[in-house]
This record gives structure tokens, sequence and C-alpha cells, in this order.
């Protein structure tokens, strides 16, 4: 008896420490804490001085920087301009590169021939297209825009075309002997089962989308975060530069939550739990 | 009884690099109306080539396909056919995967849908109408495919191995699901399988496969009153075409092996 309840009890309080610590307030929690603490040592190591000020930057003058540029409404339009840039970019690139990919299907020839030439194009880093881009679309939105086109649309190309070819051959099979033809197939098995790689891609390509933005303004500009981040490097005004980097972490951030709830949406067959399987 | 489909002399071989397989060596057996014919046979003898032939995913080298006096190119649309695999629609809805083949062949939807929830309910899945494939049992599964399968009203029903994936009872109580539904619609089916005893208890035909290439090798008529999977096999007859199907199939295996 005795020897029952003395193992039975630490096994209990485990689960319940492991229960809080895993819930999803606990998580948070243990989260925002990270965050604090590491803004804290890196405040006060340059307070103390165990760190250069100058190199380093310290998190009560980004603080400093982002409410200045706040004030006076730089912040937002540079915010504005990398934002639109990076999600016409993402917005236009992904859907290219999505329909062109899943168009692939319909034939297999086309897609072995220009193979060879989507590999060879992907493996150039885009970023050094970034020069002929701006010599072609000028300094404006619009070569930023392309970049970020240039980064996306071979990813979603590339996933939607390999998505589209793996696509189940039995489901394939059954539907044509249910009478589909060639685009019943496609919108009713392809394309279905494709959504949730192509919807995958999203992820990487909010990412992207923002590199291409970015990287178009670092090269030349007026505007954008890129250009801020850009501009405060060559004056050394390193909590400037981190004011902007921290901008662009919160916009991929809300991106990203952004893409989940889509994802949620379009893909409700994904959610639904076998938790509640029935047995016959 | 008079000729469904006819298979006269069906050739097929398949080619890669390594060279030409020949798989079917001139298959000729007929089906008759109403008829409900297995097919069994070693593995890798063709079974799931002579199916792909007749519902028209596969063209055969040579050979005649004749349903019911017209040779044909194969019997796409006009087939049901239900595999191992449910092949259920995962983005779809239970619903909406049985809705499928009339939506492909332009039903009027209202009225297909009305049909739709009466086999549901004949088939103990109301309620389940708006769940997906993946909140579900194999066996609810495998009779939303077999819905799927009738609601098209397809002059013949292809099974290939439909339930090998299911455990016994499962498999038991489809058997006999199947059965009826084939009684009540008056369906004519054929069925692939390389379970004997299930060929047995099924069947009004069975028809063996052997040799490499496969030709048929023999035909049993099955002499079994009872219509219900258990009761065919407690039929007194049921031992003896078990155990001379197996026999065939042993045959088979000692050929293949030397």
């Amino acid at each position: 008896m005795t020897q029952s309840v003395s193992i039975a009890q630490p096994a209990q309080k485990a689960q319940a420490k492991k229960w809080a610590l895993d819930s999803g307030w606990g998580r948070s929690l243990l989260q925002l804490a990270a965050v604090v603490a590491f803004f804290a040592i890196w405040e006060g190591a340059a307070r103390l001085g165990w760190v250069s000020n100058f190199l380093v930057g310290s998190p009560a003058k980004i603080l400093d920087a982002l409410v200045r540029d706040a004030h006076s409404g730089q912040l937002f339009t540079d915010t504005g301009y990398t934002l639109f840039e990076a999600i016409l970019g993402f917005v236009f690139g992904t859907a290219v590169g999505s329909v062109c990919g899943l168009a692939l299907w319909y034939s297999p020839f086309v897609a072995r021939l220009i193979e060879p030439f989507i590999v060879a194009i992907n493996s150039v880093p885009k970023i050094a297209f970034a020069p002929i881009v701006i010599l072609w679309f000028g300094t404006g939105l619009i070569s930023k825009v392309a970049l970020a086109i240039s980064l996306t649309a071979i990813v979603a190309l590339i996933a939607a075309y390999e998505a589209a070819k793996d696509a189940d051959p039995d489901l394939q099979a059954l539907l044509v002997t249910l009478g589909a033809n060639k685009n019943d197939v496609f919108t009713k098995v392809v394309v279905p089962s494709t959504l949730p790689y192509v919807i995958s891609t999203f992820r990487i390509n909010v990412g992207f989308g923002l590199v291409g933005a970015v990287v178009g303004e670092f090269i030349s500009s007026e505007h954008g975060l890129g250009h801020m981040i850009f501009t405060a490097s060559s004056l050394y005004d390193l909590n400037t530069v981190w004011e902007g980097l921290f901008v662009l972490m919160a916009i991929g951030f809300v991106l990203y939550f952004l893409i989940d709830l889509i994802e949620r949406r379009l893909l409700p067959w994904r959610q639904a739990s076998n938790a509640n399987t029935l047995k016959v | 009884m008079s000729v469904q489909l006819a298979l006269r002399n069906i050739r097929k071989s398949f080619s890669n690099k390594h060279g030409t397989v020949d798989v079917l060596g001139g298959l000729t057996f007929d089906i008759n109306e109403r008829d409900f014919v297995s097919i069994i046979g070693p593995s890798g003898c063709g079974k799931t080539t002579v199916f792909n032939v007749i519902a028209g995913l596969l063209e055969a080298d040579s050979g005649d396909i004749v349903y019911r006096g017209q040779t044909v190119e194969g019997l796409r649309g006009k087939v049901g056919y239900m595999m191992q695999r449910d092949l259920l629609l995962p983005w779809r809805t239970v619903l909406q995967n049985v809705l499928i083949g009339p939506e492909l062949s332009k039903m009027p939807i209202a009225q297909a849908r009305e049909t739709a929830m009466e086999y549901l309910n004949t088939y103990g899945l109301a309620g389940f109408e708006n769940a997906y494939p993946r909140m579900l049992s194999g066996g609810m599964r495998q009779r939303v495919a077999l819905i799927r399968t009738l609601i098209n009203d397809p002059d013949i029903i292809l099974l290939d191995e439909p339930f090998s994936a299911l455990d016994y009872q499962t498999r038991l109580y489809l058997e006999g699901v199947l059965m009826e539904a084939v009684e009540t619609f008056h369906k004519t089916v054929v069925l692939v399988t390389h379970d004997i005893d299930e060929a047995v208890a099924l069947s009004k035909r069975v028809v063996v496969l052997g040799g490499r290439p496969s030709q048929v090798k023999k035909i049993y008529d099955i002499d079994i009153a009872a219509r219900s999977p258990i009761g065919a096999r407690s039929d007194p007859n049921f031992s003896g075409y078990f155990h001379a199907l197996c026999g065939e199939l042993d045959i088979q295996t000692e050929v293949g092996s030397a």
C-alpha cells in the first residue's frame, strides 16, 4: 500500500508540472521571459561597458530611434513601401509560379523539355539579378517587386510542378473510370492535392518577398526599410539599423501567421482531427 | 444466360529498358448478365491488368472486348471500380465524395444529393455526410467507396481486392453489404482477389489464371445456394471448391519456381 502510493505520487506530480509548462499560457510565458532576459542582458552589457555601444547599440537607444521615426512618420512610410513591395512580389510571383508549375502537368513533354532551363535559372543566386533588374525597371517600386517576383516565382513553380507530378495516379485513374476528362482530373484531383504544397511555399515565399524588396532597396532606392538600414549603416547609426531589422522581423512574423490563417481556411480537411475515429 | 461482356484473346505486354514482359497471353472468357465472377491466380499473373483493360485505362495489344454484342475499346464511364485503397478524395466530405460520379456525368445535383443521402442512410453513414474521410474508420471509408460506386449506376462493378486491407469481421460484414447491394441493384460484378475463400463464398463463377504469360486455366461454376458470406462458407460444397482452387494455385507455384 505505502509502496504503491510512493510510486504514484511523483508520477502524478511530474505530469501536473509538465502539463502546466506545455499549455498555451505556460509556453507563451517562457517565450516572453526569454525575450525579456535577452534584452535585459543586452541593455545591461551596453550600460556596463562590456560591449561597445558604437558597434552593438543598445535596446533603450533602439527604442528611442523607433519612437523618433514613428513620431516623424518616417517609420510608417518606409514600412509601407517595403511591405507593399514584398506583398506585391509575393502575390504575383507565387501566383505566376504556381499556375505555370501546375500547367506543366498537362504536358510531360514540355515539362521534361524545359526542366534543365528551370534548374539553370534556379541555380543562379537570384540576388545576382538585382543590378540588371534595377537597370531595366529603374530605381522605383517596380524594380523591387520584379526582384521579389524573380525570387518567389521559381520556388512556387518547382514546388507546384513536383507536387502535381506526384498527384496520386490511382485517384486520377478512378476519376477516369467515372468518365472524367483531362480537365476534370486536373481540377478535381491535381489542383486540390497540390494545394497543401503550394500553400507551404507561401511560408517560404513570404520571406523571399521581403528579401527581394530589401535587397532592391539596398542597391538603389529612396524609401523602404532596406533604404533606412542601408543609410543608417553607412552613418554608423547601429540603433537605427536594429530598428529596421526588428520591424522587418515583426513584418515577417505577422505575415507568417496570416499565411497560417489562410491555410486553415483553404485546407479544412487537414484540420479534421482523427481523435474521434469511430469503429464499425 | 446471355453474355454481357466477352474478352476475346486479349494480349498485353509491358516493355521497359530491360526488355518486354508478356503479361496477358490471349485471355478469353465471358461474363454473363448479372454474373458474379472472381478472377484468381498467383501474384503477378496480371489480374489488375485485366481490370485496367476492361475499365479502359489500358489498351490491349491485341484482342477484342465485346460488350453486349458490340466491339468496344474499353468500358470507360460504364464501370464502377473499387480497389484495396478506398481512394476517397481527402479534401472532400463524405457526401462530396459520393457525389463525384454524378458531378462528372453532369447529373442534376439536387436529385443526386437525395439519392446519396438515401444510400448513406441505408449503409449506416447517416450523420457522417459532412465528415472528412480521415475521420472515419477503414470499414466506413470502404462503405463510402461502395456507395460512390453504386450511385453512378455502373453496368459492371470491378472490384480489385477491395476488402483485403480490412480485418476479418469488417470484411465479412462488407461482403454481406456487397452481396445484398448486388442482388438489390441487379449488378454484374467482377472480383479480383487472391483470397480463395472470398472467391468461393461470393462468386457464381471463378476464373483461374495461370502460366506466364497468363491464360485462363480453368473456369469453375460455383454451385452454392446460400447468398450470404457466412452461409456460403458453411455450405457443404464450400470446402470442395476451396480445395480444388488451392490445388490449382499450388500447381502454379511449382511451375513458377522451376
